[in-house]
């Protein structure tokens, strides 16, 4: 080869003063459990092929998320087990998917769960089964190591995310006034989980304003204060303070005790629990199940999903409620259930970033970013050296209307995502694009529900729940909140509802 | 002829400067604060240079013919000065002097280099081009030298071959010299017979010069010795002063050879010594195998398992001579198994039951490290014990650290042992602490093995007393999810050193 003079002054003088480009690790990866196919061939009615098989059960569960999971483990638990759970995925879990590489485990939704409160019996009850909560005590094991949580602010880390750097005297008042608030709304008794044990129509004028608005009128304007409440929002809903119910916002913090101990997590987040509840259930199971139809019978209904339909005398409907109008003929159209789109990447690293001087954490924030942060999947390992990694990065997109934000999400190729999350972490992490080898991206449309303005009292909701004598809706979003305990609990009582309509019969 | 005579001055003057930094280095390596010997080399080889100045006005005659007998010398001194002085190292006393002496012997030979081929050019050219000429030759020459040097001479071809090498471009230029200057020169027949001479045996130099090093430096490491080793996972470093040897990790100090045995004695033999017939021992870090060696003063023992992270430490305290004396080759006995393996995920997935276990790892000064300090970990090696057995765990300083120390018997007690915390006065380290525990009451041994210099019958009370500046506080347990004692350790010390 031959260089010009020109070019070789070029690069040799940049090579010598060190100004060449470094070279950039190659980043594999792609979009990984795209569920838009088929949730579109729902929306636009396309024509299945009849039925060619029918089986009979006398319950069917539709959903193999936390909420169907939970059913079929009660439905287990007390003995009965002529049920068939459908999941229209290849791999079941919902919100609680896993994923797994040649040296760790990963989360690809909802990674912890609080310790549960004194109302959430059916959690502690699941967790005893788990080996989770033994004799009174939390297994050390399963609680989040420390450091759990830190928060890039100002040019340095903090423990915790709530912040607690920089802060002036009018901050700090702020937080404590709205604390004092949280403690009264948690004395009061009605902001419980499960929300349905609590939920008070006193409390009802809080659902018809966001949470922005009624800060606002409290008189809250600190700066950090307003991060941290949207920061919240975000985290568990997927929606901006302005878009969320303010009894939602008051019930993410007044709900639970400040807890030193917790939260409860596992490398691969909550797929541990999928996974403990597929070893006492899986064998229920069908997976690549897409329902597209669900009809009434004499006595009962017919679920129709590939080319069999299952004839069931009762069906617990455990499936995102969203879908129902595509499924069941003369569902009424549904107002009061808005979805947040989000986006999860996991990312393999083959060694651990600088992070200025930080050790590494469990839960990775960084103040104004518009993403989440991130969650180390090693963080829960025994090992005392550890190289490789995988980190779970979440990423609400809050801005903006969800239909416009899940165009969006179809518009742009996994470069786009990719670069914007490389640069996102690239604020903390100088170093990061030498130690990323991998990035899958998950897109969801609707990932979760959100608890807007009035939906939280909504009488839409309530109705549902009577639209079919032998329907038993059950997913988290009955209580416009999605998180695990909301789905375990309607998932557990549909299971009970309908052993008792069939202990009446056996 | 202008091109070759001045590209001979470059090579004449890059070879002076690596003899310079030949010198300078090994005198850093070998004996220490690079300063200092940086100075005085340089400062010397420059005065030495000035007296070759000097001497050059007293050669009158025969310029030529003396230029190609200087650098045939340079080239022998030189080239071979990196091996002189590493063998002077290892095996005389006066490294010093004859540093400075050949120092003082190649600066006298360069200074002499460049006046005299000044003056044999000097008729071919106007004085103001020569000056011109051989003096930017002259520094181009050193700045190649100094470049050539760290970037590809040293880490390629070490400092003994990198000396030889410009000791052969030393004869190479007398050689050429009695072809550039054969008219000058009254019988080259001659000189270049030396010049095949001393070429060949710079050649030979080079050839064996694998054979030198390992000499020299099998006699440098047994006399003083700097070890340092970035391993996979830790860095360790070995210091050795007089007949003190002592081995850092991560630059923490784990033991010093002039009282180690006070540290293992007491970490070993008081709950060792009070099992009933103990066949089966389970050390969880302590790859220096100075624990091992304590526990082969048992014979009833039968196997001794050994789990430590880093199979570097276990291979050097496997092999080398100095390390293997002062733990009696104990990792080479038929009774110890070593295990290079993560010591928690080790003790999850290993079902085996030991009468005794040592929990030997460094200070809690880190989350990772902290993890081995906490309930959950005391559990599982709790279920590797056997009914009568023992564990303990060195437990940092309860003077020094005096929270951290009460903290990490806390943490036993919270794992469902019972606990006998005791202390011993290790010079190098301070006051140290440890924690036997097990699930039955402990008795003290009825009798130590033969040969302790420090452990014994009557003293061993006193271990088991605190007083009132170390004596017991309430800590809380350190858990995996709250990890107090690695805030706890790092406000201990923050405390001692302010």
């Amino acid at each position: 080869m031959k260089l010009g003079r020109r070019k070789f002054l070029e690069t040799g003088g940049a090579a010598l003063v060190g100004l060449s480009l470094k070279s950039e690790r190659r980043i594999e990866g792609s979009f990984v459990n795209d569920s838009f196919q088929m949730g579109h061939f729902l929306r636009d009615r396309v024509s299945f092929p009849p039925a060619k098989r029918i089986e009979k059960f006398p319950v069917v569960i539709v959903g193999g998320g936390i909420a169907g999971l939970s059913a079929a483990w009660r439905l287990r638990k007390r003995g009965f087990t002529d049920f068939v759970l459908l999941e229209m995925n290849s791999r079941p879990g919902g919100n609680a998917r896993w994923g797994e590489n040649e040296f760790t485990a990963y989360p690809w939704a909802a990674h912890y769960v609080p310790i549960p409160g004194p109302k959430a019996t059916y959690v502690r009850e699941l967790f005893e089964d788990l080996g989770v909560l033994k004799n009174g005590q939390w297994e050390e094991r399963y609680l989040a190591f420390a450091p759990q949580e830190r928060l890039f602010l100002y040019g340095r880390w903090q423990d915790g995310i709530e912040p607690a750097v920089g802060l002036t005297q009018k901050d700090r008042e702020q937080f404590q006034r709205l604390e004092n608030l949280f403690s009264g709304f948690r004395k009061g008794g009605s902001f419980t989980i499960p929300l349905e044990l609590g939920r008070s129509s006193k409390d009802e004028a809080l659902d018809r304003i966001s949470f922005a608005n009624w800060l606002r009128d409290q008189g809250f304007d600190s700066r950090l204060l307003l991060w941290y409440m949207n920061y919240a929002c975000r985290d568990d809903y997927g929606a901006l303070t302005a878009d969320t119910s303010a009894w939602a916002g008051i019930h993410y913090f007044s709900s639970r005790e400040p807890e030193e101990k917790g939260p409860l997590t596992w490398p691969e987040g909550n797929g541990w629990i999928t996974r403990r509840l597929l070893e006492r259930v899986g064998q229920n199971m069908r997976t690549n199940q897409m329902v597209h139809r669900v009809t009434p019978t004499p006595r009962g209904v017919s679920v129709f999903a590939g080319d069999t339909e299952f004839r069931a005398e009762f069906l617990i409907f455990a499936a995102p409620t969203f879908l129902s109008p595509y499924l069941f003929e003369n569902f009424p159209h549904l107002r009061d259930f808005v979805y947040s789109p989000w986006l999860t990447a996991n990312l393999t690293l083959e060694r651990y970033p600088e992070s200025r001087g930080a050790e590494p954490s469990w839960d990775t924030v960084v103040l104004d970013s518009p993403t989440l942060g991130y969650v180390d999947a090693m963080h829960q390992s025994l090992r005392t050296h550890l190289d490789r990694t995988v980190w779970t990065f979440y990423w609400a997109l809050a801005e903006g209307s969800p239909a416009q934000t899940r165009q969006l999400l179809l518009d742009k190729d996994w470069s786009y995502w990719k670069e914007a999350i490389l640069r996102d972490l690239e604020r903390v992490h100088r170093d990061i694009r030498q130690c990323v080898s991998r990035m899958d991206i998950m897109r969801m449309g609707h990932a979760m529900v959100r608890p807007a303005v009035g939906s939280v009292f909504s009488e839409e909701r309530r109705h549902i729940r009577t639209f079919h004598d032998r329907v038993l809706f059950a997913n988290s979003d009955l209580s416009g909140i999605s998180i695990f305990e909301e789905a375990q609990y309607h998932g557990v009582e549909a299971a009970q509802r309908v052993l008792a309509r069939l202990g009446g019969k056996l | 002829m202008g091109i070759l005579l001045f590209i001979s001055v470059l090579l004449v003057a890059a070879c002076g400067l690596i003899y310079e930094l030949v010198a300078g280095t090994l005198a850093s390596y070998l004996v220490g604060d690079s300063v200092f010997q940086f100075s005085t080399v340089i400062g010397t080889y420059l005065f030495a240079m000035g007296i070759g100045s000097a001497l050059s006005r007293y050669i009158h005659r025969g310029l030529v013919h003396r230029f190609v007998w200087i650098e045939l010398l340079l080239g022998v001194v030189g080239g071979f000065s990196s091996a002189l002085l590493m063998l002077a190292f290892a095996f005389t006393q006066g490294f010093e002097l004859i540093l400075y002496a050949l120092v003082m012997v190649m600066g006298i030979l360069v200074g002499l280099e460049i006046p005299l081929l000044m003056r044999i050019v000097k008729d071919r050219y106007h004085f103001r081009d020569v000056i011109a000429h051989v003096l930017t030759f002259d520094y181009l020459g050193a700045l190649g030298a100094s470049l050539l040097f760290p970037i590809l001479l040293v880490p390629r071809l070490g400092l003994v071959r990198s000396a030889m090498l410009f000791g052969l471009i030393n004869a190479a230029v007398a050689l050429w010299s009695t072809f550039l200057f054969a008219s000058q020169l009254t019988r080259p027949r001659g000189l270049r017979a030396a010049c095949f001479v001393v070429l060949c045996g710079l050649g030979a130099g080079i050839a064996e010069a694998r054979y030198i090093t390992s000499t020299a430096e099998d006699n440098i490491y047994a006399d003083e010795i700097i070890f340092a080793r970035d391993t996979h996972y830790q860095h360790l470093v070995l210091t050795r002063f007089k007949d003190d040897l002592r081995l850092f990790l991560n630059s923490h100090l784990q033991f010093s050879s002039r009282d180690e045995y006070r540290y293992h004695e007491a970490l070993v033999h008081p709950g060792l010594a009070a099992v009933p017939a103990p066949r089966h021992v389970l050390i969880l870090g302590g790859g220096d195998g100075l624990a091992v060696r304590e526990i082969l003063k048992y014979p009833q023992v039968e196997s001794i398992t050994l789990v430590d992270l880093d199979p570097e430490m276990t291979k050097l305290f496997s092999s080398h001579p100095m390390l293997t004396k002062l733990n009696d080759k104990s990792l080479l006995s038929a009774r110890v198994q070593v295990i290079n393996a993560d010591a928690f995920p080790w003790v999850d997935s290993n079902p085996d039951r030991f009468d005794f276990i040592v929990v030997d790892f460094p200070d809690p000064t880190n989350y990772s490290l902290g993890k081995l300090y906490t309930v959950a970990f005391y559990r599982a090696v709790a279920r590797h014990l056997s009914t009568q057995g023992f564990l303990v765990v060195q437990s940092t300083s309860p003077m020094f650290a005096r929270d951290s120390f009460w903290c990490i018997a806390q943490t036993l007690k919270q794992a469902g042992l019972q606990t006998y915390p005791y202390h011993v006065y290790v010079p190098s380290f301070g006051e140290w602490g440890f924690v036997l525990a097990g699930m039955r009451d402990y008795a003290p041994p009825a009798q130590f093995p033969a040969g302790l210099r420090f452990i014994s019958k009557d003293g061993l009370s006193a271990l088991f007393q605190f007083p009132p500046d170390m004596s017991p506080l309430s800590m809380p347990a350190n858990e995996l999810n709250n990890q107090v004692l690695v805030r706890t350790y790092e406000n201990d010390w923050k405390d001692i050193s302010h």
